[in-house]
């Protein structure tokens, strides 16, 4: 798989790099389950979607790592709120907006500008209004703004089966499943950076971190799909969420035995320093 | 989406209750981590955190009562009661445990008298602290941030629930919107306040601004969404 | 006003309370939140421990998951299966927990392995024994909240208009900021320092100094949790018990359509009487401990 192989080489991601494949990652994938899905009249393609989030919680947990590096004063957690309080926003308008001109489709595309433009405002607003001075707060802002907005349209679409404003009103607001998707995707931006804080931290490891909370996150949404796709759909979901969340676990632990200065069985204090 | 003088005055409500979030924020004393070793006056909590659970208790209680009646200020009120019983409740019982359990008495390192109650402060701050508890001045200047939030939030909700009519997006979009300012203004604040007689509460007008622009813009794309069924 | 929907809000109460004092319980034994900034930093001075380290997020995010998780859950098993509410609640609660399960661990690991420069150890039994009771806590909260807001959707005479997860996640986000406000200051300012004076807040001079040695043996996270349901958690419960049970009494007291301005008169009316309670607070505790005797300015007490 596609995810399995690329994480291979994070070690050493750029920033850059990472924003493309996180853009273009979530928005390919976005189109092909939503073309995939319309196409053959099914709705077994939603996971696509979700897979198609992760690229984008990939990019945000990498802006939060930036970010956060530099001190902002409040914690890692509110800078995850605020990403997704402008993602939910980004993603309404531009479903929206998309149906109300005729163009259901464009719908991503209108939320990913809008999402960029905005998350760059704040952190105009906040470089120079509030003086935090911090170079890479437009860019990181804008980031996390991109990301947030592109997560939580993946994952609605994985649980609304496609992209039409109305399904995903009736599927993923009235039922109240936005709830879930907005906080777990919160947490699978800011909980990598935040779970792994601290002088050694790697990012191989935070961003592996971050595509094994996007499983668990899968799991919820596939738990979710059941009820508004069936329980081919929903089921074909939750197993690949789980999938994906035990081999990036496994990784994971295996990264924390490579870091830790040691992991062991049970024992003492550290020799050197009872 | 027909753009009349009412959509201008669901802009103008989404803004004041923004700004109300965004000046709620600098009301509330939290004193962040070093409040929960007893190190600082304040709730030993997050800015964001505190205002958010409050602001949307109240969202909860004006959600309720936006669906049996619709007149504004009864919206408005609950909203604000809402939240100030959950600051008010909050603060009580923490006050128990820096009482009762800490073993401590409550006073503030900004001031030499509660502007309240009089009562002298720096002999009870305990020695390399700044202050432990919840004052009088504390604990009030909280009700008002509180309830500010809870006001901010339920002007958020009534005209986006006049314009879409459904109760769900409408409530998710209000959490966007009140997380956005609140996080911007806990950016001003920088970590810990004690309240409005706290000097760093002068700084407040940066906020103000702050949360002006965001507000803006989230109220002109809020206005353009529409309720779907 | 009818006897069955103030039952309701009675048992609303009741659970409410009972998730408030599991919340803080749930976050002691993880030592989650604010007063876990004193065991990170522990190890950054050189004194390693044996505590969870448990950073998953602030309290009130990360409780808004397992609660909006459970909600999710159940809605979806009412909704696609009928089951009966009591076991879709349950089974909500169950995954909910699954989840907190893997958080906790995650974050226990890349804490302490991000902390090599330190010597801090990665200790697995302290995986295996605490973790499934954070995750034990973690299903007392978000059951009751998930019940909470079963009760509020499709049980009281009144439905409320949201739909039953984004209360949930409401409920969530005001419990954990409840817990990190209330039952955090017991963790944090007494049961991590219980080796310096008592009667004061932590001196800045003794940060990271944690006590890491029991009764017998090296202290974890299961001793903190022991003491602290002893007055920190039900502090919390009483906290958001309060929050709950006041906000809808006086809506249901009050018949919200006829009566909406008295319901919010009584709130009014609470909340002039925890600023009295307060002020009695502070002033019976100047009374009683008195001005620090280190005190040398000419401000008198």
């Amino acid at each position: 798989m596609s995810v399995g192989g690329a994480v291979g080489a994070l070690s050493a991601l750029d920033p850059k790099k990472l924003r493309m494949y996180g853009l273009v990652g979530s928005v390919v994938g976005i189109y092909l389950g939503a073309l995939l899905n319309s196409a053959l009249n099914t709705t077994v393609f939603s996971f696509i979607g979700a897979l198609a989030a992760i690229f984008a919680v990939l990019m945000g947990a990498n802006a939060v790592r930036r970010v956060c590096a530099y001190g902002i004063g409040t914690g890692v957690p509110s800078i995850g709120m605020l990403a997704l309080g402008m993602g939910i926003i980004a993603v309404m308008f531009g479903l929206s907006v998309a149906e109300a001109l005729g163009f259901g489709l464009l719908g991503p595309i209108i939320t990913l500008v809008y999402a960029g433009v905005f998350g760059y405002i704040i952190g105009v607003i906040a470089n120079k209004v509030i003086k935090f001075n911090i170079p890479i707060m437009e860019e990181g802002n804008s980031d996390l703004s991109m990301a947030g907005a592109m997560a939580l349209l993946g994952w609605s679409f994985a649980i609304s089966g496609t992209l039409g404003y109305a399904d995903i009103l009736k599927d993923v607001l009235m039922t109240g499943y936005i709830a879930i998707i907005f906080i777990a995707g919160g947490l699978a931006i800011l909980h990598p950076f935040n779970a792994n804080l601290g002088p050694d931290e790697k990012q191989d490891r935070t961003l592996v971190n971050s595509v094994m909370v996007s499983g668990i996150a899968m799991i919820a949404t596939g738990i979710a799909a059941i009820l508004t796709q069936g329980l081919a759909a929903g089921l074909l979901q939750l197993v690949i969420g789980f999938a994906l969340w035990f081999y990036f676990f496994k990784m994971y632990y295996k990264l924390v035995k490579r870091d830790a200065a040691a992991v062991v069985g049970t024992g003492l204090l550290p020799p050197t320093v009872q | 989406m027909n753009f009349d003088i009412n959509t201008i005055v669901y802009i103008l409500e989404i803004l004041v209750g923004g700004l109300l979030v965004g000046i709620g924020v600098h009301f509330v004393p939290v004193g962040g981590a070093p409040a929960a070793m007893a190190q600082a006056t304040g709730i030993g909590t997050g800015t964001v955190q505190l205002a958010a659970g409050s602001g949307l208790t109240g969202l909860l209680a004006a959600g309720f009562m936006m669906s049996v009646t619709d007149n504004l200020w009864l919206i408005l009120a609950s909203g604000a009661v809402g939240a100030g019983i959950m600051m008010g409740s909050t603060m009580l019982t923490g006050s128990w445990i820096y009482a009762y359990a800490v073993g401590a008495p409550f006073a503030s390192a900004k001031v030499n008298y509660d502007p309240i109650t009089g009562f002298s402060q720096p002999p009870y701050v305990a020695p390399g602290t700044v202050g432990q508890g919840i004052p009088t001045i504390c604990f009030v200047s909280g009700l008002i941030g509180g309830m500010m939030g809870g006001l901010g939030g339920a002007m958020i909700y009534y005209p986006l629930y006049l314009i879409n009519g459904n109760a769900a997006l409408s409530a998710m979009f209000a959490i966007g919107i009140f997380l956005v300012n609140a996080v911007i203004a806990s950016w001003n604040i920088q970590g810990t306040i004690e309240g409005f007689h706290d000097p760093k509460f002068k700084k407040w007008p940066f906020a103000f601004r702050a949360c002006a622009i965001a507000s803006i813009l989230l109220a002109l794309a809020a206005v353009l969404i529409t309720g779907g069924a | 006003m009818d006897a069955f929907s103030m039952g309701l809000i009675a048992a609303m109460g009741a659970l409410a309370t009972v998730a408030g004092a599991s919340e803080d319980i749930e976050s002691d034994v993880g030592s989650q939140s604010n007063p876990n900034s004193q065991v990170q930093l522990a190890a950054q001075v050189g004194n390693p421990h044996r505590i969870y380290n448990k950073a998953i997020s602030g309290e009130p995010p990360a409780n808004a998951l397992w609660a909006a998780t459970a909600a999710m859950v159940a809605y979806t098993l009412i909704t696609a299966f009928q089951m009966p509410a009591l076991f879709a609640l349950v089974a909500g609660a169950s995954v909910a927990a699954l989840f907190n399960g893997v958080f906790s661990m995650s974050a226990y690991f890349g804490r302490n392995s991000s902390q090599r420069r330190f010597n801090q150890w990665v200790y697995l039994d302290i995986v295996r024994y605490t973790t499934p009771s954070i995750m034990a806590h973690a299903w007392i909260t978000s059951f009751c909240i998930a019940t909470i807001s079963y009760i509020m959707v499709y049980m009281l005479p009144i439905p409320h208009p949201f739909p039953m997860p984004i209360i949930a996640l409401i409920w969530g986000l005001a419990v954990g900021a409840i817990g990190s406000s209330v039952g955090d200051i017991h963790y944090g300012g007494e049961r991590e320092f219980q080796n310096r004076q008592f009667g004061c807040g932590l001196n800045t001079m003794l940060s990271g100094q944690i006590v890491r040695k029991a009764e017998a043996g090296l202290r974890n996270s299961i001793d903190n949790a022991w003491f602290c349901t002893k007055f920190g958690g039900p502090a919390t419960g009483m906290g958001f018990g309060l929050t709950v049970f006041l906000d809808n009494w006086r809506t249901t007291v009050f018949d919200p359509v006829t009566q909406a301005s008295l319901a919010i008169a009584m709130g009014i009316f609470f909340i002039i009487v925890m600023v009295v309670y307060n002020l009695y607070i502070e002033k019976s505790a100047r009374r009683k401990y008195g001005p620090y005797p280190e005190y040398k300015g000419d401000i008198a007490a």
